[in-house]
């Protein structure tokens, strides 16, 4: 409980020093928030005109604390360039993203556990030295290069599932591949090598002397075991879905966060950048103590008596 | 039965090792570690199986239960036999049946012996639920009632500890609780003091000799510690490099021993007496199991050794008064 709580107080203080660095961040990013908001052809004066109205000129802490002011009101503000409610991007969007980023999840852990037993348990056959291509492949071919080599050999060549779009399931299956492959390969490299050592414990033996079946053994205790360090990462492999959607959402044009924040921060649209980084972020914080809390739960030895 | 002063067994044995060959194998070498061993354990008996690391004596325990690390070791050659059946020709299926129900294992640490994320409880009832038909409550209440049987304090709440919560000696008992929930005919405690504390030794082993005795269950005890043996054994069978040298009822052991690797491990004992003295070691060490010598395994160690030891095996054989052992030369013993 007081581990939970220490969690809670920190994510609190990330959250806040990271409101300030990404405020600040992108007014450093250079560029122009008010080329978005006046016809090229204005005048030095009316520029300056516009910077004042939206109080860009006021010192950065007035500004920040302007700004985290109105969001506690729940005031999200407009977009500087087409003045879309703020609100409604997150509602619209989020949406979008919510189903990527779970089907993500999903193939994360749902296929890259089973895969990662599957290699522990046919430990040196075919099936382990495919698994274990397959997951160093997915570690390191970059997500950009796996997408452009996705969409040309499934969407050009064989004309299976179409490049892009949303959001029906042939749209959603490239994208979300995509986003989970080197989550998926970790994860399973992790269950087969957490698999492998839980397998050797003494406590296998035990509970083979207590006449447990095979599929006792391994499925329930050998593979309760191996949870404690993958649910540990857990946090992580959903922060990389989350840093990743932005690449692969802005590739395959899925209308979702990532792709709202990009295009914000190309066009200095500060309102939508700073309130769409803060969304991400505190998934991602959200997540990592998720994951810290599951932890504590798969891992009795971290409770209190 | 081997009780007061009735030193032979008369009965049938209830499990009996013939000939067991276990070896290590891997793509470099293969080898036995277990050399032809054979082993009576009969109904109601405490035997000790006693011998250096590394003789062999925890593969024989793990070769009867079928829980050898396979690969790299397994059993090569001969026959466990228990209720009419050679335990190494059945079936998977048939075998965890066995296991906990008739013959149970207890081992040497208690803490890597038990499953960390899992309460005790649930994995008593487990192993009962493994093998009775019964409800998760009926399981549970038994598995407390074993508990409360061992001198766990506060067994029901004790179902819902994890093992970290628990001292090794109290671990140790969850251990046996695990083990005879069952009620088993033959226990096999494999060395289960020696991860313990010296005064919880003593507790877990009068706790394995009360439930031994009120079960009127065969216990093969593993241990290299001699103390323990003159403790608790009717019957020891003494193990060097694989095999059995010499086996007799304790009393005959401990006065009389034959073979002079037994006397060897007799005189290295270290005795309470007024003059304080040098321990007596037995010289040597023990052969490499890759390079057995090819006449008697104790030879090179042998103070007794005649050429022939060197070049022929001595087989495990009943002398004139009795005595089972084996050697060539056997000489009387001056403790």
């Amino acid at each position: 409980m007081k581990r939970v709580l220490a969690r809670t107080v920190y994510m609190v203080i990330v959250l806040v020093l990271s409101s300030i660095a990404v405020f600040y961040a992108i007014r450093l990013s250079g560029g122009d928030a008010v080329a978005a908001r006046v016809p090229a052809s204005a005048s030095a004066e009316e520029r300056e005109a516009v910077r004042e109205q939206l109080g860009l000129n006021d010192p950065f802490h007035e500004q920040y604390f302007d700004y985290m002011g109105r969001l506690f009101t729940g005031d999200l503000g407009n977009s500087l360039t087409n003045n879309a409610d703020i609100g409604k991007l997150l509602t619209d969007h989020g949406r979008n993203s919510l189903i990527l980023g779970v089907a993500a999840f999903v193939l994360v852990f749902g296929v890259g556990i089973p895969l990662g037993m599957l290699a522990s348990l046919r430990r040196n056959s075919w099936w382990d030295g495919g698994i274990m291509t397959f997951s160093v492949a997915g570690m390191a071919v970059p997500n950009f290069w796996l997408a452009l080599l996705a969409v040309w050999l499934f969407a050009s060549v064989l004309g299976w599932l179409p490049s892009a779009g949303c959001c029906g399931p042939k749209q959603l299956v490239l994208p979300a591949v995509v986003l989970a492959m080197e989550g998926m390969a970790l994860t399973v490299r992790m269950t087969r090598s957490a698999m492998l050592e839980n397998l050797n414990q003494d406590f296998v033996r035990t509970l083979r002397s207590g006449g447990l079946s095979e599929s006792k053994v391994i499925g329930r205790h050998v593979f309760r075991n191996a949870l404690v360090p993958i649910v540990s990462l857990a946090g992580l492999r959903i922060g990389q879905i989350v840093g990743y959607a932005l690449v692969v959402e802005t590739i395959f044009g899925w209308p979702g966060l990532g792709q709202v924040l990009v295009n914000a921060v190309l066009r200095r649209d500060y309102p939508v950048a700073q309130f769409f980084s803060l969304v991400l972020i505190t998934i991602v914080l959200l997540s990592n103590w998720l994951a810290d809390v599951g932890y504590t739960v798969v891992n009795p030895r971290l409770r209190r008596t | 039965m081997t009780e007061n002063g009735v030193n032979r067994p008369v009965t049938a044995p209830l499990l009996s090792i013939d000939g067991l060959r276990t070896m290590v194998s891997s793509r470099r070498e293969s080898f036995d570690v277990v050399r032809g061993l054979s082993l009576d354990i009969y109904p109601n008996e405490v035997l000790c199986l006693v011998g250096e690391s590394g003789c062999g004596k925890s593969i024989t325990a793990l070769s009867i239960m079928r829980l050898l690390p396979t690969p790299p070791v397994r059993v090569r050659e001969g026959e466990i036999r228990f209720r009419g059946e050679d335990l190494l020709s059945l079936s998977g299926k048939r075998m965890r049946n066995i296991r906990a129900d008739s013959i149970s294992m207890i081992f040497q640490d208690p803490l890597t012996s038990l499953d960390p994320v899992f309460t005790v409880g649930d994995v008593i009832v487990e192993v009962i639920r493994a093998h009775r038909d019964m409800s998760k409550e009926e399981a549970r209440s038994l598995a407390g009632d074993a508990l409360a049987k061992v001198g766990l304090p506060d067994p029901i709440s004790q179902l819902d500890s994890y093992p970290h919560q628990l001292s090794g000696g109290m671990r140790q008992r969850v251990m046996i609780a695990m083990a005879l929930v069952l009620d088993p005919d033959i226990l096999i405690a494999d060395e289960p003091t020696t991860a313990l504390d010296v005064t919880v030794q003593a507790q877990i082993l009068d706790q394995l000799v009360k439930e031994q005795r009120e079960r009127h269950m065969a216990m093969l005890l593993i241990t290299h510690d001699l103390a323990v043996v003159a403790a608790v054994a009717d019957r020891v069978a003494v193990m060097y490099a694989g095999e059995i040298v010499e086996q007799a009822p304790v009393d005959e052991l401990f006065e009389d021993p034959r073979h002079p690797y037994t006397q060897g491990l007799l005189r290295a004992l270290p005795k309470v007496s007024t003059t304080r003295r040098r321990l007596d070691p037995i010289p040597g060490l023990v052969p490499s199991l890759q390079m057995m010598p090819p006449g008697c395994a104790f030879a090179p160690r042998c103070p007794h050794a005649l050429d022939r030891c060197w070049t022929e095996q001595p087989e495990l054989a009943t002398d004139r008064d009795g005595r089972v052992f084996r050697c060539f030369n056997p000489q009387p013993f001056a403790g």
